[in-house]
């Protein structure tokens, strides 16, 4: 077996550059190149053509991610040389078993951030391969693929890339036919230029729709409004908690705002659904309705739920009729989703980086792409011409509105932070245990958000 | 005094002889990892990068970290009131289950019954039966005109549900206690009864010293155990709500896995060795005088 | 002192019948009452097992389902590959109880008979590698199995087991400490070896706690989540527990409770099955025989 780790790095590197010199960089993108045969390259001295290789893909194991290893024969007949392995953890044990895999010698070659954790950390540990030179050497271009541009620099930080875009999630409103039909209220639209829809016009549909009982049976909410993870959401009225040098800083923000006026202004409209309109439930009542991670939408108790479009890969089971629509304009006129891309990232300590690049192009490819949302169960590509497929996917749910409720959202989109920030998970952690009395109504925002912003900036400066 | 020696080396023969089996098996498979732990925990080691040796920096870290002694105090909590309960509910249990009574196997079957259910849908379980609304607990508490509190959800609560919770596998103490009972010889009863001993002066004077060597294991095993109580927590509360349940070995989790701090959790979890070391030196002295072991051997 | 022949209770400790009655009637009642509440969780499940997709999402939840949905019985074994897990899970928890049984009985012997030198250092030692948390030693131990070439493989689960489980050679010992000298002065004397005592005096005698032993260690096993996700990597080795986390493991989809609790039931079946087995040695009690 390949035990030698470390003293290899230098020799692919050396190699890899070596050969991205020597090569001619005009053979095309398109599908496997043919010269994968040579592509041992990165194992040093073993013989360079027909030699058999493996490479590892870990993902979750679940239905909507170990659906690749139905891909894998079609991709062992074309590359006959390489052979694709999965490698697999249930999402609890995802980020640790990864730790433990690369500390044992036996990282992992492709991977996405499926983890508690998101790009920047891996990024910021130092994890991931610098795929720049590789593109080149592949000739690989993202048009060729229908990868958007803007998604391809998200995980281009200072010039070189080291994620390609394959799954893209976007925030969107679903909302259930039958409250709104039952209730007398129009429904809301799925073009973002519409103007009258708005956030105050959301929370006056709401209130139609409202039902506050003392029979929990009969309960219900207007909205739900869980944009983004909690400490992205000022940003939706216009609030930057952030400051915007996060990308060029390698995932540190140089200043958080969590105790400005703004943000704390921006977190009162919110919790002001809860306790002043009350037209949303509290966290205690939507627990106690859907249990520890679920969802009270899918029990149908909510109007409309303003959430990620994972949300819609549930939806031909639910018992009731669902639409969708944008997110209304609160206050930001240039976001108003979050985008969710996720990535594929060849590891540092891969031992066959072409070849693994060669499979990330394989997934990236329109067919693939294609036949990996029915595969998944509705998983959204970042191919856009394979995303024509992905809107017809939703029974009952009209395509045309699908289609202008993601593109809306990636003309009004910015990447999640939780993707974008290093340590993150420890900041959600924080977050969701410190703003814990202000969504039970113990303490007020003003009393927690200072303590907020001492902890995040601790936390980034670690 | 030859032949004492000669004992004392045929003890020490087939003490390793027998212990063997164990050695062995510490030797290859615990050894290496045990020490490998030590080390990191005077590393900085964020298991990506070589360790770097960075002396007693973990040590002192943790005293002036805020989470490592909400920890703290989170798992005493915990252990102090579980442990002490779970021993008297398992003896209570066993007790009971000593006597000849119909369907006995089927109680005994049912008292074990939830320490056999798996992680996953027990917890599911618990989440409904801690339900504020609907939950069967709260409906429970509403016979006596209670109004339960959120319980998972309340971060006054929420550390109480756990232990509550902890009470339901009482039912491995109980088959241990079982199995202790059945060393009290029947004819050592029998004796005391026909001196005309009360029920109660029978257990306190005969049964207790007899199975005390089980109480000892249990006591013992139950610290151990509940100073390192991690999956409800990373199941269930994921440490919350705000800290609540924010336990010791979570936190150590937390620091290796989600902060990439590995160093510094293995600094945790020698001092939680050192610790539980501690008491269990103390229980073992105490106990001295207190359990009693029939064989020869040790006294 | 008390050195009284351990003989067996035949039986438990029998009272005068009259003055029996009220407690055990007491008995009785409270043992129905606290029936009741641990058997929830099973009621529970087997309730849940039956429901189908959509009425498992309704809220409030039904008590029992509207209509039985047995096929979800059937249907775990398409969306798992429930007959290979189920068999994986089997020989490793198999293996795994044999191992612990007759390596912890030799060690715990060992620990608890003979005074020899060292042994208080090394039963302290023993009680140190349980207080040293799992994730602790979840690194060097992979990278120790890895250099043994162990990884995707059913040793790193099976074989330690052989070499004695600090829990149960703990445990044991508290029991061979409790059997009176005597017994092991009477078989020397009939010229028994010192192995020879330990499966004709030691092991019979202590029926009780080997079966418990025994329940504890297959249940250990058997629910092991942990060490198998980080060991095997082929679908074909994985465990029950392995497979059931699948279930639930998409943060993106609702997972499939009902399906998760078919799971759990049948999960389940072995360990009622051994249970129901082993507490008959509870009943029994101890019958001493070979020994005059």
């Amino acid at each position: 077996m390949n035990k030698i780790v470390n003293s290899k790095r230098p020799a692919i590197l050396l190699t890899t550059a070596l050969a991205a010199m020597v090569a001619v960089s005009g053979c095309g993108g398109g599908k496997s190149a043919g010269d994968v045969a040579a592509g041992d390259s990165g194992a040093g001295n073993s013989g360079s053509s027909g030699e058999q290789v493996t490479i590892s893909y870990y993902t979750i194991d679940s239905e909507d991610r170990t659906f690749v290893e139905k891909l894998i024969p079609d991709f062992e007949k074309e590359h006959p040389n390489i052979k694709v392995k999965v490698e697999k953890a249930p999402y609890e044990q995802f980020d640790s078993k990864l730790q433990t895999l690369i500390a044992g010698g036996n990282s992992p070659d492709v991977t996405s951030h499926y983890g508690y954790g998101g790009f920047a950390e891996y990024y910021n540990k130092d994890m991931l391969l610098d795929l720049t030179d590789l593109i080149q050497e592949d000739g690989f271009k993202p048009e060729d693929y229908h990868i958007p541009d803007n998604l391809m620099k998200i995980y281009t930080v200072n010039g070189h890339t080291y994620g390609i875009p394959v799954n893209m999630y976007v925030t969107l409103m679903l909302y259930n036919k039958d409250m709104f039909d039952a209730a007398g209220v129009s429904y809301p639209p799925s073009d973002y230029e519409d103007k009258s829809w708005t956030f105050e016009r959301m929370v006056e549909d709401a209130k139609k729709m409202t039902l506050v009982s003392d029979d929990i049976a009969k309960t219900q909410y207007g909205v739900d409004f869980t944009w983004a993870e909690r400490d992205m959401r000022p940003l939706y009225f216009g609030a930057e908690p952030y400051s915007e040098d996060t990308w060029t800083n390698g995932g540190v923000p140089s200043e958080t705002h969590f105790d400005s006026p703004e943000v704390i202004a921006a977190y009162q409209k919110l919790f002001d659904l809860v306790f002043k309109d009350k037209v949303s439930p509290t966290s205690e009542w939507s627990k106690s309705v859907a249990g520890q991670n679920g969802d009270p939408f899918v029990a149908g108790k909510i109007g409309m739920s303003i959430g990620g479009s994972w949300n819609l890969a549930g939806a031909n089971d639910f018992p009731f009729k669902i639409g969708v629509a944008a997110v209304p304009w609160g206050g930001n006129d240039k976001v108003r989703s979050t985008l969710f891309v996720d990535p594929l990232l060849i590891l540092k300590d891969s031992k066959h980086p072409k070849e693994a690049f060669e499979w990330i192009k394989y997934l990236m490819t329109t067919e693939v792409q294609e036949k990996s949302i029915e595969l998944s169960g509705g998983n959204p590509p970042v191919n856009t011409e394979a995303a024509e497929v992905y809107y017809k996917h939703f029974d009952g749910i009209d395509p045309g509105d699908v289609k202008k409720v993601y593109e809306g959202a990636v003309q009004y989109g910015y990447e999640s932070y939780n993707h974008l920030i290093t340590n993150y998970s420890q900041i959600n952690d924080m977050f969701i245990n410190e703003l814990q009395p202000v969504e039970t109504g113990h303490k007020t925002l003003e009393e927690v958000m200072p303590v907020i912003q001492k902890k995040v900036t601790e936390i980034i400066a670690r | 005094m030859f032949v004492i020696k000669s004992e004392s080396r045929r003890q020490t023969f087939y003490l390793y002889l027998f212990i063997s089996p164990w050695l062995i098996g510490f030797l290859i498979f615990a050894l290496y990892p045990i020490l490998s732990s030590l080390y990191y925990s005077f590393t900085d080691y964020d298991i990506i990068h070589p360790p770097k040796f960075i002396g007693l920096a973990n040590y002192t870290e943790m005293f002036h970290n805020e989470l490592f002694w909400r920890s703290v105090k989170v798992t005493l909590r915990y252990t102090f009131i579980s442990v002490p309960v779970q021993l008297l509910l398992g003896l209570g249990f066993a007790l009971l289950l000593h006597q000849s009574l119909p369907w006995r196997g089927f109680f005994r079957t049912a008292m074990y019954f939830p320490s056999m259910v798996s992680g996953v849908a027990m917890s599911l379980l618990w989440y409904w039966i801690f339900n504020p609304q609907i939950g069967l607990f709260n409906y429970m508490l509403s016979w006596f005109g209670i109004h339960g509190p959120a319980w998972l959800m309340n971060p006054d609560t929420a550390l109480y549900a756990l232990i509550i919770m902890s009470f339901w596998t009482a039912g491995s103490g109980m088959i241990l206690f079982l199995a202790g009972l059945q060393g009290v010889p029947a004819s050592l009863i029998e004796a005391a009864n026909l001196d005309g001993a009360g029920r109660f002066r029978i257990f306190l004077n005969i049964t207790l010293p007899m199975i005390s060597p089980v109480l000892l294991f249990q006591l013992i095993m139950g610290l151990i155990d509940s100073f390192q109580v991690f999956t409800q927590a990373f199941v269930m509360t994921q440490g919350g709500p705000n800290y609540s349940t924010w336990f010791y070995v979570y936190n150590l989790y937390t620091s290796a896995f989600k902060e990439y701090r590995a160093g510094y959790s293995s600094a945790l979890a020698w001092v939680l060795l050192i610790v539980v070391m501690l008491f269990t030196a103390v229980i073992m002295k105490l106990s001295r005088r207190y359990v009693h072991y029939e064989g020869g051997s040790r006294r | 002192m008390s050195t009284v022949k351990a003989t067996s209770p035949l039986g438990p400790p029998s009272r005068p019948r009259r003055r029996l009655a009220p407690v055990k009637i007491a008995s009785f009642i409270t043992l129905i009452i606290t029936t009741f509440l641990m058997l929830l969780p099973l009621f529970f499940m087997v309730s849940t097992s039956l429901k189908s997709k959509r009425e498992m999402l309704k809220f409030p939840p039904t008590f029992l389902p509207e209509s039985w949905a047995w096929s979800n019985y059937a249907d775990i074994f398409e969306t798992l590959q429930f007959g290979t897990l189920y068999k994986n899970s089997l020989i490793i928890a198999g293996l795994s109880v044999f191992g612990t049984l007759l390596s912890s009985a030799l060690v715990a012997y060992g620990f608890a008979r003979y005074r020899g030198r060292g042994n208080n250092f090394w039963f302290i030692l023993l009680l140190s590698t349980m207080m040293l948390p799992y994730p602790a030693i979840m690194i060097p131990q992979f990278v120790l199995f890895s250099k043994m070439q162990w990884i995707d493989t059913f040793l790193p689960l099976i074989v330690p087991a052989f070499f004695g489980s600090a829990y149960n050679i703990f445990l044991l010992r508290q029991f061979f400490s409790t059997l009176p000298e005597e017994l092991f002065d009477a078989g020397r004397m009939d010229g028994c070896g010192e192995l020879r005592m330990w499966r004709t005096i030691a092991l019979p005698l202590s029926a009780p706690a080997l079966a418990t032993v025994a329940i504890f260690a297959f249940i250990y096993s058997w629910n092991d989540l942990l060490t198998p996700v980080l060991y095997l990597s082929s679908s074909d080795k994985f465990t029950l527990p392995v497979g059931m986390a699948s279930l639930t493991s998409s943060r993106f989809r609702i997972p499939p409770w009902h399906l998760l609790m078919v799971a759990s039931v049948l999960a389940m079946v072995p360990i009622v099955t051994l249970f129901a087995i082993a507490q008959k040695q509870f009943v029994e009690g101890i019958v001493l025989t070979g020994i005059k």
